[in-house]
Formats: structure tokens, C-alpha cells, sequence
């Protein structure tokens, strides 16, 4: 083996095959170091330990997030000598391991989304209370899916239930979530409101709640979308994304939908309520018709009495200006030989026979002399 | 089973309306006696709606289905 010779490049070629038939993916756990991006395309790292460190190249879509140097990654990958730079891992995935470091690779990515705007609550949708038909994302055999069905069961009824059944933990989970989503979000008709759910676990259980893609589809849901992940301390990405989040499964059933033996209670008191709401009004319109009818009695007797009093006061008139009641006041009718009545001086000459009427009785008469009134009269 | 012709939304907001209306002052009585039957028309319609109905639950096929869940 030692006599043969190889050229630079057969060697780098023949190592390589070595290396690919041994080590056709291998991981590896240690600390970030050097971390750097270039031309946004080519990510550069380390991984280290106390005793090592070895370079990785890998590029910007295969990063779970934003990273930073200290954090503990775990990453696959397949070695290789590159013919002109040197010894690195070329890298087919990457996430952070260890409660400390997916803690704080969770608060980078918050930091990054947040000021993207994903978590506003402007962003936020209402979810139709109650849904007439939910898509249910959860994983069939957990206690989640059953404590959710239990609820939602003794709850409410009716409701169109569409469930995908998931991995709600490990590599998988990321992408069949997605996919469920993706799914709901393209049957536009099928549901109005979308549930995510699982229980509590691990921190690296709950890690796929912190995944950039699965928050990003979350907070792109056009459907209104729920998100609940039992767990006590922190809250997930994927549920600051989410329009609402509840902090169980049984919760989220909760929140879901109304309680039936409410809403029956209700029934029956509206019931009651329109019964006495009908006995108002009518009692109401009858005291109106009545009151109504009262006025109606006044205004009859207001005019009644107007019209005695105006026929009263025209008798009055009328009686005064009877040619009887004047005559009894003194004044006399006189009549010419012809009978007609003569209201003028002039039409009388001297010796003129005249019929003078009074109250009792008549005067046969002869003018002896006229007088006219002067105009001051 | 479930009766698909019952929105239940819907006849909520209608039986609200209802109420709402019929606590007006300015009511007829035979707009009221209306009001008063589709009211107590509506309450009995999402009673039994929630009494008969069930949910329904349609597990969708997934290409994943095959391994196992967790």
C-alpha cells in the first residue's frame, strides 16, 4: 500500500470514497463557534469541545433558526475533503440540543419573528364561536386527542370534526404539521377553524413548537388557527403565532365551543322571557288604548261644550236683533200708505199718512214737518 | 344524525335579535305575536339541535400513515 503514488487529486478523490463508503452521514454534538454567514448563502462553523473543534459548511436553508456561537448543536452530516479548502462537514441538518441551548435558540428566533411582525396582535383573528366544522391536528394515540374528544364531546354537538394524525415530537413532526395545515388551508370549505394540540413533554418534545417553518405556517394560516401545548413554563412560537392559544387540550375544547347545558339553560329562560315580554306589550298597548280612549272622551266634550257656547252666544245675537225685541226698547217701524217701510226722511212730504208701529199697537199719523240730521250725526 | 340544515350561529344571533326587539317600546302587537312565534320557534330549534345532534369525526389519510405515530 505504501508504494503506491497518487497524485494531489487522486488522493483527495480516493480519500473521499473512503470517507463516503465509512461515513456516509454521521452525527455530531458540540459547541457552536465561529458561526458566520456569507453573501447570505454559505453558512461557516465549528462544532467544538474541550478537546476538539471541527469545521462544518452547510447552507442558509438548512438552518433551523437563527444561531449564535456557544449554543449545542447537534448536526448530520457527510465529511469530506475539499480539493482546495480543506477537511469540513458538509451539513443535511442541525438543531440545538439541551434544555439551555433550545431555550435560547428559541428566545433568537422570537426576537427575529417578533420584529417581522408575526406576533402582532393586529394579526389575530377571532375564531368562529362555535365552528361549524374543525380540522384537528394532534396525534391519534396521545392523551391529548382523547382528553380534546372527551371535552368536545360532552360540550357541544354537531360539530363536523376533520383530524390529521401527526407526530407531535421528533424530526417528522415539523413537516407533517406543516403538510395538515397546508392541507386544511387549500380545502377551503372543509373547516372554519384549525386546533393544534398536544400535551406536555420534554423540552426537546416541545422544540417542534419552536420550529421557524412550523411557526411561519402558523402565523400564515388563512383559516383562524389554535394552538395548545401543554406544558407549564414557556410559551411555544408556534402559539405566539397562532390567532388563539389555550394552555391544554382540554382547554382548548374549552375555548372551542360553548357549553350545550349553558346554551339549553338559556333557551329555556328566553322562553320564559319572550312569554313576559308579549304580556308587556299587550298590557302596555291596552293602558294606551284606554288612555287613548280617555282623551278622545275629552276632546268630544271640549267640542260639545264649544258648540253650546257659540250657538248660545249666536241665539243671543240673533235675539237681539229680532225686530221684536227692538220695538220693546222703544223704537218705532213706520210704514208709508203703501206699506213699505221708509228708513228716510226725504221720502216723506208734508201731510203724508203714515202707519206707525210700536211694541203694542199701530198710529195712523200725518207728517207735519221734516227735518234733516246735519252730517255731524 | 346531525342535522345539517341547523346553522346554529345563525339561529343565535336570530333569537338575540328577538329578544332585542321585543323589549322595544315602540311595538306593535301583532308585530309582537310574530316575534313571539318564530322566537319560541327558533329556542326549540337549537334545542334540538343540541340534544339529537352528534359530532362527527372524519379521519383524513396522510402519506405518512404508515409509520408510526408517537
Amino acid at each position: 500500500m505504501s508504494d503506491v503514488v497518487l497524485s494531489v487529486s487522486e488522493f483527495v478523490s480516493v480519500f473521499n470514497q473512503t470517507l463516503e463508503n465509512a461515513y456516509p452521514s454521521i452525527n455530531i454534538v458540540g459547541e457552536l463557534a465561529n458561526f458566520h454567514i456569507s453573501k447570505n448563502k454559505w453558512v461557516y462553523f465549528d462544532l467544538k469541545d474541550k478537546y476538539a473543534s471541527v469545521k462544518f459548511f452547510a447552507t442558509v436553508y438548512k438552518l433551523p433558526g437563527p444561531l449564535e456561537d456557544g449554543l449545542v448543536l447537534q448536526v448530520s452530516g457527510s465529511p469530506s475533503l475539499h480539493p482546495m479548502f480543506g477537511f469540513s462537514i458538509n451539513v443535511q441538518s442541525i438543531k440545538p440540543v439541551g434544555e439551555g441551548s433550545l431555550r435560547r435558540a428559541a428566545i433568537l428566533l422570537e426576537i427575529k419573528l417578533r420584529c417581522e411582525g408575526l406576533f402582532d396582535d393586529s394579526r389575530k383573528r377571532e375564531l368562529p364561536y362555535p365552528p361549524n366544522s374543525i380540522g384537528l391536528i394532534t396525534s391519534g394515540e396521545s392523551a391529548a386527542y382523547f382528553d380534546f374528544m372527551k371535552i368536545i364531546n360532552a360540550r357541544w354537538s354537531g360539530l363536523n370534526i376533520n383530524f390529521i394524525d401527526v407526530q407531535v415530537q421528533g424530526d417528522r413532526a415539523p413537516e407533517q404539521i406543516i403538510s395538515a395545515l397546508n392541507y386544511y388551508n387549500s380545502h377551503e370549505k372543509l373547516v372554519d377553524a384549525i386546533i393544534i394540540t398536544r400535551g406536555g413533554g420534554s423540552a426537546e418534545d416541545l422544540a417542534v413548537f419552536n420550529n421557524e417553518q412550523l411557526t411561519r405556517a402558523v402565523s400564515a394560516s388563512r383559516i383562524p388557527t389554535l394552538v395548545a401545548i401543554g406544558h407549564e413554563a414557556d410559551i411555544s412560537l408556534a402559539e405566539l403565532a397562532a390567532d388563539k392559544r389555550a394552555s391544554t387540550p382540554s382547554n382548548a375544547a374549552e375555548l372551542l365551543v360553548p357549553d350545550k347545558r349553558i346554551v339549553l339553560d338559556h333557551m329555556t329562560r328566553s322562553k320564559v322571557m319572550m312569554g313576559e315580554f308579549l304580556i308587556t306589550i299587550t298590557s302596555n298597548t291596552r293602558a294606551k288604548l284606554v288612555d287613548k280612549t280617555m282623551r278622545l272622551a275629552d276632546i268630544v266634550t271640549q267640542f260639545a261644550r264649544e258648540l253650546r257656547q257659540s250657538y248660545t252666544m249666536r241665539h243671543q245675537i240673533l235675539t237681539a236683533y229680532n225686530p221684536a225685541s227692538v220695538l220693546k226698547r222703544g223704537y218705532a217701524v213706520i210704514r208709508s200708505k203703501d206699506t213699505r217701510i221708509i228708513k228716510s226722511v226725504k221720502r216723506i212730504s208734508m201731510n203724508d199718512k203714515l202707519d206707525i208701529e210700536l211694541n203694542d199697537g199701530f198710529i195712523l199719523a200725518k207728517a207735519e214737518h221734516t227735518r234733516i240730521k246735519s252730517k255731524a250725526h | 344524525m346531525s342535522n345539517k340544515k341547523v346553522n346554529y350561529r345563525v339561529l343565535s344571533v336570530e333569537l338575540d335579535e328577538i329578544l332585542t326587539k321585543l323589549q322595544s317600546n315602540d311595538l306593535d302587537v301583532d308585530e309582537a305575536i310574530k316575534l313571539y312565534e318564530r322566537g319560541m320557534e327558533v329556542a326549540k330549534e337549537i334545542e334540538k339541535y343540541l340534544k339529537e345532534a352528534e359530532n362527527k369525526i372524519t379521519k383524513i389519510k396522510t402519506c405518512w400513515q404508515s409509520e408510526e405515530s408517537v
